[in-house]
């Protein structure tokens, strides 16, 4: 009796607890100054015990209701929960963040506390399992997974954020940011279209020539095992020696630290997918299908473009996906050998010792890496020839 | 007309075909069928060039194919293959349309052509020409691989193995719906199969391979009664004999049936039954519903509560069918005579075992 009524969402219990134990710890941090130690205060004491009470009530109605057995309506509740505690918790934190400055110097600060991400990433652990359950319902899908970044980005436009030491932090560097966050862009962006193009030309080679095939893949494989801050150092000596040897290559902006060595190692890194899913793209095409064309007369030309092409490019873009979802992150590496990109504002803030100027680059880095695999996500799925497609006919 | 003369074609050491020399008549079947790697389809790949031969040459009306570019070549021979190979990306209607578009047909012919070519291996055009190859059933993609190679109206067609991946009651319709367009079509086919009993229905001649080597080429009724050697008499088997009732289709011995009405009296059933002590039951729609005999019938209160087997899928004959068909039939049932039914189940005649016999004799030398 007990065991029908009882279902296992191990991942929104798991993300329930964690939202349970978020309200224990601190939400906010008030410092008097931008670096120094502060006082912490948790949920009930900046925005007081009827708030901290409703949060209680959010969280134990999402462990019952991972308990409780239900499909669809019991994931979509679980969604909605989840994205209402999101919503409550960015207005609480603005404006209780206000309420702790009142009576404060002007150069005290508020930061976000562990409680207050704890509370996040449960939420987000919650949205996670919801989704999984709503495969068939893409509405409530996207709705689930985007209302609560919705809410955020209203929010953060009508400055409700504005009190927080992060936006404070980011206030002070507005044009260094949008600076950093186009060279970040054009960082990666730069480096995987020029990955694309090398790793579909060796993809093709790979399938193309029995020799060719094991080199290619031994050394695309080899170097996504190099860590990434060793590759960007050891282009650093041979890049600079060339620069100093051949004068005109230092004129037009190559030279062991910058730019060059951070492309070329972001390069490197986006082949291997790109190789791998081009070469498996091609093979999969049915030799049959292959045999006919060639049979009915159509050209190699033909064959490539008319079937190949067509049935391999989904793989081929889900391989650029991984590259470009990758290079987004390992740009931000490239900030530690002078090639910016918002990974400077993570570095900086290392060195100030300011939490908050860490965020400033950390959070649109998860931001761009969401949109460019969302986007992506989209070039696939419209790349997917209608034959192809799953669960249509 | 397709012409082999002394072709060869060596890899590195081995000879897959070793001076070959075949001639294909113009309107005519010519089935090539030899053990696994005595090679057929190396043959079959050369005449349109996706093999290149090492020496001899392939003449097609007279002009050597190795002067026409290959691409012209094959557009002008249509090619089946048993993986069918239809494109999974393009709907049914595009893989038809793949060789009218390498030649620059005009839009509306190549609809016309479509439509034309689904009506003639009969799958309904409306139903089927947005259909992509994976809702397809095997013996429906066979059909469209057949449609397709058949598009541009070429004179000759290459087939190897077309009906080799499904299942047999399939492979058997598509064979009977094959020799019916043949009939209309009269194109030069070569055929590759291992499927001898598919080699003696299909072919106007057959051309056994061994070793890469021509063993004899010559009627299905010559190679079943003459081998030219011990390799192939043991090829063709003990069972010659029945494998050339598979040549004879049963339409020329269906005779008239004598049949009651399933909802009819049981009078009218024993008097119909003072011939042969039984007859076939029909439905309303004249459906074969099973047979009653004089026994099932007596003090039996309805024709429909004394039919003796309803299972008539076991029992009866498709109209395609050959008398080999006819005769294991009989045997597997234990029956002197089997119903024939046409493509909607309607009785169509019986097939009595005296006049297989007949010509089974008549076949004898």
């Amino acid at each position: 009796m007990i065991r029908r009524l009882v279902t296992r969402d191990s991942v929104a219990l798991t993300g329930s607890v964690i939202g349970l134990v978020s309200l224990l710890f601190g939400w906010l941090t008030l410092k008097p100054n931008r670096v120094a130690e502060g006082t912490s205060f948790g949920l009930w004491e900046s925005a007081g015990w009827p708030v901290m009470l409703a949060m209680t009530g959010l969280w134990v109605t999402c462990l019952v209701l991972s308990l409780v057995a239900g499909k669809v309506v019991r994931k979509v509740s679980l969604g909605v929960i989840a994205n209402l505690i999101v919503a409550v918790t960015f207005i609480t934190v603005g404006w209780t963040s206000g309420r702790l400055l009142e009576t404060q110097d002007a150069i005290a600060r508020v930061s976000l506390g562990v409680g207050f991400w704890l509370t996040l990433g449960g939420a987000y652990v919650v949205v996670f399992s919801a989704r999984q359950g709503l495969q068939e319902r893409r509405l409530w899908r996207h709705l689930v997974s985007l209302t609560g970044v919705i809410v955020f980005i209203v929010l953060l436009t009508v400055g409700w954020f504005d009190q927080l030491s992060v936006l404070q932090e980011f206030s002070g560097r507005q044009e260094r940011f949008l600076q950093e966050l186009q060279k970040h862009v054009l960082l990666f962006g730069g480096s995987v279209s020029v990955g694309t193009v090398f790793g579909i030309l060796l993809g093709i080679w790979a399938t193309r020539s029995r020799r060719a095939e094991r080199p290619i893949f031994f050394l695309a494989n080899i170097t996504q095992t190099i860590p990434s801050l060793a590759l960007f150092g050891l282009l650093i000596a041979p890049l600079s020696a060339l620069s100093f040897a051949v004068p005109w290559l230092r004129d037009i902006g190559i030279r062991g630290v910058g730019v060059t060595p951070a492309v070329i190692a972001l390069v490197i890194y986006s082949l291997l997918p790109i190789v791998r899913n081009t070469y498996v793209g091609l093979r999969q095409v049915d030799v049959a299908a292959i045999d006919a064309g060639l049979g009915m007369g159509m050209t190699r030309a033909q064959v490539f473009r008319k079937i190949e092409v067509p049935l391999a490019a989904p793989l081929v873009l889900e391989g650029i996906r991984t590259a470009s979802v990758q290079s987004v992150g390992l740009t931000t590496v490239a900030a530690l050998i002078g090639a910016g990109g918002l990974g400077w504002f993570i570095f900086r803030g290392v060195g100030q010792q300011a939490p908050d100027l860490i965020l400033v680059g950390a959070i649109p880095i998860i931001f761009l890496a969401l949109l460019v695999d969302i986007l992506m996500r989209g070039a696939v799925r419209w790349a997917t020839p209608r034959g192809l497609r799953e669960g249509e006919g | 007309m397709i012409r082999l003369e002394q072709v060869i074609k060596l890899y590195g050491e081995t000879t897959a075909v070793d001076g070959l020399s075949l001639e294909v008549t113009r309107g005519e079947v010519c089935v090539l069928i030899g053990p696994s790697g005595c090679g057929k389809t190396t043959t079959l790949r050369m005449v349109n060039r996706l093999i290149e031969p090492t020496s001899g040459s392939i003449f097609i009306d007279g002009e050597d194919t190795s002067r026409i570019r290959s691409e012209k070549l094959r557009q002008s021979i249509g090619y089946a293959i048993q993986s069918v190979g239809l494109f999974p990306h393009m709907t049914v209607a595009a893989n038809i349309a793949v060789v009218p578009e390498l030649l620059h047909w005009e839009k509306q012919s190549i609809a016309t052509r479509t439509e034309e070519l689904l009506g003639l291996v009969g799958l309904p055009y409306a139903e089927y020409v947005g259909k992509f190859p994976h809702q397809l059933s095997g013996g429906e993609a066979q059909r469209i691989g057949v449609a397709r190679a058949l598009a541009a109206d070429p004179p000759m067609l290459l087939m190897d193995e077309p009906f080799g991946a499904v299942d047999p009651l399939t492979r058997e319709r598509l064979q009977a719906q094959f020799v019916r367009i043949q009939q209309d079509l009269r194109k030069t086919v070569i055929l590759v199969t291992h499927d001898l009993d598919e080699a003696i229905r299909l072919a106007d001649r057959i051309a056994i391979m061994e070793a890469g080597r021509l063993v004899q080429h010559d009627t299905p009724e010559t190679i079943l009664s003459r081998p030219a050697n011990k390799f192939v008499h043991d090829f063709v088997g003990t069972d010659r004999a029945l494998k050339r009732l598979s040549r004879i289709g049963i339409t020329d011995f269906v005779k008239p049936a004598v049949f009651v009405h399933v909802d009819g009296s049981v009078e009218a059933a024993i008097l119909a039954c003072s011939e042969c002590s039984w007859v076939w039951v029909v439905d309303d729609a004249n459906r074969l519903v099973g047979w009653v005999d004089r026994n099932s019938l007596s003090g039996a209160s309805s024709v429909r509560d004394s039919v003796v087997r309803g299972d008539t899928e076991e029992i009866a004959l498709a109209n395609t069918a050959t008398l080999r068909e006819a005769l294991s039939r009989m045997l597997g049932q234990g029956l002197r005579s089997i119903p024939v039914i046409d493509e909607g189940w309607r009785l169509a005649g019986q097939v009595e075992l005296g006049d297989i016999e007949t010509a089974t004799s008549e076949a004898r030398d």
